[in-house]
């Protein structure tokens, strides 16, 4: 392990893993979770919704704790979606088949995580690769960030500029499809290689359209008065988007060393409301795309299966479309013999909480749900 | 000519003989009402109305007492009877001194019933303090008449002082902004008995509106006093239907409710005292009766609901559901909610009707009306959803079984709004009685609301009430009984078991009116209402304490010299003040 130690909590808190709690350099047990709800007062009702309801994506469960109108606390139930994988005792390369299906929307930056991971424990030289890694998980930022301001969008029934981003999001697939081979590079990532023809990129169009309902959207007020001043987070321990929102600069392209990024400017915000996280996206599509061709890669990248007989421990952090995705893997004779994994969706699923709980009313919780970009499947998974 | 007097003798008697025989004294009470019932048809004049309210209501209140008030002690009989004899005695007054004494009599009884099932003693002597207010004003207004007129009896007056000087004083009783405080705090936190609580609402502050209905019918048009009422009553209809909304204490939404209805007959009285046109002036005071006794009748059915569920406050309600009990609450609340087919509905469109003929006037009264009329139009929205409250949440999502006499006394009131409803039109004047044949409406079934010669607006009660029922009797022969088909609700996927309740229910107004409102949770974690008229003079009560302690402290503290300076000062103004006069 190159990157990380156990040992005692340094820097700050980026999630927990089943058996662990993770800091920027070190893995520790899992501490206690003060974490407290709110009690129920006299006149005052769980208000149900989910798990099987419209408006949500993936199976969860909420029960807002309210008086009436304002939200008071949310329960979250996301263990609907509950997959328990079996993972352990699986060849590396085999267990990727598994990994890159987590979460196929953010596919690239599991298999990426879980690569680098590997090649951190069998001590595999990947420098060369470095570049072409960064490229995939931009552009599947920018997809991403697009399905978020899309969410926004729709929470807000504004149906025209929902329909462009959806389009908008159709093309980059398109893109990352022709690059690629599949939409969402399943079997693109390996340990220490990766299938593509990077020349195939080309985001100039997208730039333009993305710019222009952009724009549309800042220049609508009603659009602005439904995110101002509404969900505001200004948590320390946050990750992503919701951190560097709230004016907190935390950002794993900057702090960790599994992917080295070159210059790069962080996208900062600082009111850490719904308005401050759609900013974050927005401008960080702009500066992924920035990201993409400061690298103009224009070579064809072939996969070749690597089996790999080693063993050791290894780990990897990258920033993630939502936030800091963390992998661990512990090899013996190329088997894994066991897999952790923090998902960003862990703080920011908790973060959507205080979020939420900070003075809203009930027609403010699709803007907050959304504005979070909260992954149930990436939540929801366990290693067997 | 004695036997005028029969049911004012028998219901004193019935105070003494309920002392020890509550259900005896309880009966005569209802004897003594329904005697006094009938003299309403011998002495006719819209003045007479208030004696059909007055003993519909004892009728209702005295019936409901004979089974509600057994978990109660001895004493709460002969207060009860007590306070509707001073409420008799008033209707009887024909002059200042008696209306004075009934007053008193119907007072007392009623702070001593709030003493005695007391929580502390605030609630009591707040209502005490208010009702002596009114006292000293009523007397007041007495002297004042017998300086102008000579005589203490109820005869015309050439200056419109008294009917101020009294109006005040009936308005602290009756609950009117800033008053509120004596309507509702008794009622909601002195834990009087539903049956009292229902007469203190329905009844006593209509003692308010006949006192001064009576001097206004004496007093010279006055655009300036009916003005100020006019903006009393519409603050007080505003306040009192939002106040209503919010409260989480069932006893302390009646109380607000009737501060509401108090808050439209007051303007109706303020257009009344306005007002010079003779059609208008009469079409105002047949609404004021209209509304009044819709008011009283819907009145003693909501606290008798309330009353029905054995507890204070939503939240605490676990009654099962009764479809006698429903279907008598669904009427009355539909009459405090102003809506057909009840008299409350037929109450509120002549106030409104005679508001927007009102608009006519032109001049200030013109504009005061219409703004009136839209505010009170608004108002009534906010009473017809706190009425969905109670009515939605005064009893559990379950069933019940049996019968109960509290039920069937319900329905009665229900009933009672429909039935005069329907037969409004032989209790409304016949100048604003017509008809028209061509399209099958008769004459003498059609009400006419006008300002002129020529009608404003028509309605026909008995029709609405015909075509509802013939229409629900042919769907009923056509289709049948409905056929039913029970399903689980969705709940997202997941077991229901979560209700919408009051405090939810009404959590929008608080939050949206939130600075207005001042709505706070107390230590029991129950949402309370806070008055803000009686914030502002709790703190001008402790300015004024302050001052005191100042003046006490800094000027008079027994030292020569200051008191010799004050004198000289006092001195000094008083030489200005007479040679300016």
């Amino acid at each position: 392990m190159k990157y990380y130690k156990f040992g005692d909590k340094t820097g700050r808190y980026i999630g927990r893993t089943e058996k662990y709690d993770i800091y920027t350099s070190t893995i520790t047990g899992i501490g206690k979770d003060e974490d407290d709800h709110e009690e129920r007062t006299q006149g005052e009702i769980y208000f149900n919704y989910g798990p099987s309801a419209g408006g949500l994506r993936e199976s969860v469960n909420f029960r807002l704790l309210t008086p009436g109108e304002s939200i008071r606390d949310v329960i979250i139930n996301s263990g609907f979606k509950r997959r328990n994988v079996k993972i352990t005792g699986d060849s590396i390369s085999d267990a990727m088949l598994k990994v890159e299906r987590i979460n196929g929307f953010h596919s690239a930056s599991h298999s990426i995580a879980y690569a680098l991971a590997v090649e951190d424990a069998l001590n595999v030289e990947n420098g060369d690769l470095n570049d072409a890694r960064i490229v995939e998980i931009e552009l599947e930022r920018i997809r991403s960030n697009i399905d978020v301001i899309k969410g926004l969008c729709e929470s807000a029934g504004f149906a025209v500029p929902e329909k462009q981003l959806l389009l908008l999001r159709e093309e980059v697939a398109r893109i990352i499809s022709s690059a690629f081979g599949h939409r969402y590079y399943f079997s693109v990532n390996g340990i220490n290689s990766i299938d593509g023809d990077f020349s195939r990129i080309s985001l100039s169009s997208i730039e333009k359209q993305f710019r222009s309902i952009y724009n549309g959207l800042l220049s609508s007020k009603i659009f602005l008065d439904r995110l101002q001043e509404n969900g505001i987070l200004l948590n320390p321990v946050s990750s992503g988007p919701a951190a560097r929102a709230a004016n907190f600069r935390y950002d794993a392209r900057l702090d960790s060393e599994s992917l080295i990024y070159g210059k790069y400017s962080t996208v900062m915000e600082t009111s850490g409301d719904t308005f401050s996280r759609f900013l974050v996206r927005a401008e960080e599509i702009f500066e992924s795309i920035n990201i993409i061709e400061s690298y103009d890669i224009k070579k064809s990248y072939r996969k070749h299966r690597m089996e790999l007989n080693g063993t050791g421990e290894g780990t990897a952090r990258i920033e993630s479309p939502a936030g800091d995705l963390f992998y661990y893997v512990n090899i013996n004779e190329g088997r894994l013999i066991d897999i952790q994994m923090c998902s960003p969706s862990y703080l920011n699923m908790r973060n959507f909480r205080y979020g939420l709980k900070s003075g809203n009313i009930f027609t403010d919780f699709f803007f907050v749900w959304e504005s979070f970009g909260i992954w149930i499947s990436e939540l929801e998974v366990g290693f067997q | 000519m004695i036997s005028y007097y029969i049911p004012l003798m028998a219901i004193f008697l019935a105070v003494l003989i309920s002392i020890k025989y509550r259900t005896a004294g309880y009966i005569i009470t209802a004897i003594a009402s329904v005697l006094f019932f009938l003299f309403t048809f011998r002495i006719f004049d819209y003045i007479t109305y208030f004696y059909l309210i007055a003993a519909i209501v004892w009728i209702i209140t005295s019936v409901f007492s004979i089974s509600y008030s057994k978990k109660y002690g001895r004493w709460l009989a002969p207060l009860f009877i007590l306070t509707i004899a001073g409420m008799m005695t008033i209707l009887y007054a024909n002059n200042f001194l008696v209306f004075i004494t009934g007053w008193e009599i119907m007072s007392i009884p009623a702070y001593l019933t709030v003493a005695i099932n007391k929580k502390n003693d605030m609630e009591a002597y707040i209502f005490m303090l208010f009702s002596e207010i009114s006292t000293v004003l009523i007397i007041t207004a007495a002297v004042l008449s017998y300086y102008y007129t000579g005589t203490f009896n109820f005869t015309g007056l050439s200056n419109d002082m008294v009917l101020l000087i009294f109006a005040i004083g009936a308005m602290s009783k009756m609950g009117l902004t800033p008053f509120m405080i004596s309507e509702w705090l008794p009622i909601a936190h002195g834990s009087a008995p539903a049956n009292s609580s229902a007469i203190f609402s329905a009844t006593m502050t209509l003692m308010g509106v006949y006192g001064i209905l009576k001097i206004a019918l004496l007093s010279p048009v006055s655009i300036d006093i009916g003005i100020l009422f006019i903006i009393i009553g519409v603050i007080s209809v505003l306040f009192g239907a939002l106040y209503a909304y919010i409260s989480e204490n069932m006893k302390s939404l009646g109380g607000f409710s009737t501060i509401e209805n108090n808050g439209v007959l007051m303007a109706a009285l303020g257009l009344f005292v306005a007002v010079n046109d003779s059609v208008l002036k009469e079409f105002i005071l047949i609404s004021i009766a209209i509304f009044a006794m819709a008011h009283s009748i819907a009145k003693t059915g909501l606290f008798i609901s309330i009353g029905h569920t054995g507890v204070e406050y939503f939240s605490a309600v676990n009654g099962g559901k009764d479809t006698v009990n429903q279907v008598g609450k669904f009427f009355a609340m539909s009459s405090l909610s102003g809506l057909f087919p009840s008299l409350g509905g037929l109450g509120t469109w002549m106030v409104l009707e005679s508001f927007f003929m009102g608009a006519y006037l032109y001049g200030p009264l013109g504009i005061a009306s219409i703004i009136a009329g839209s505010l009170i139009a608004m108002g009534e929205g906010f009473a017809t959803a706190a009425m969905l409250k109670i009515f939605y949440f005064t009893d559990s999502h379950r069933k019940s079984r049996g019968k109960n006499l509290e039920n069937y006394t319900i329905l009665g009131t229900g009933i009672t709004l429909v039935f005069l409803f329907a037969v409004s039109f032989l209790i409304v004047g016949k100048n604003y009685i017509s008809g028209i044949p061509s399209v099958l409406v008769f004459n003498g079934f059609m009400i006419e609301s006008r300002l002129g010669v020529s009608d404003f607006g028509l309605i026909t009660p008995l029709y609405i009430v015909i075509l509802l029922t013939v229409f629900t009797v042919i769907i009923f022969l056509v289709f049948g009984r409905p056929k039913t088909r029970i399903a689980n609700r969705w709940n997202g996927g997941v077991e229901h078991g979560e209700y919408y309740n009051s405090s939810t229910y009404s959590n929008n107004i608080r939050l949206i009116l939130k600075r207005v409102l001042r709505t706070k949770s107390t230590d029991e974690n129950r949402v309370e209402t806070v008055d803000i008229f009686w914030l502002i003079m709790i703190n001008i009560a402790k300015a004024y304490r302050n001052f005191a302690k100042f003046t006490a402290y800094k000027i008079m503290n027994s030292s020569i010299s200051a008191y010799i300076a004050y004198m000289i000062a006092a001195f000094i103004l008083i030489i200005i003040i007479v040679s300016l006069v």
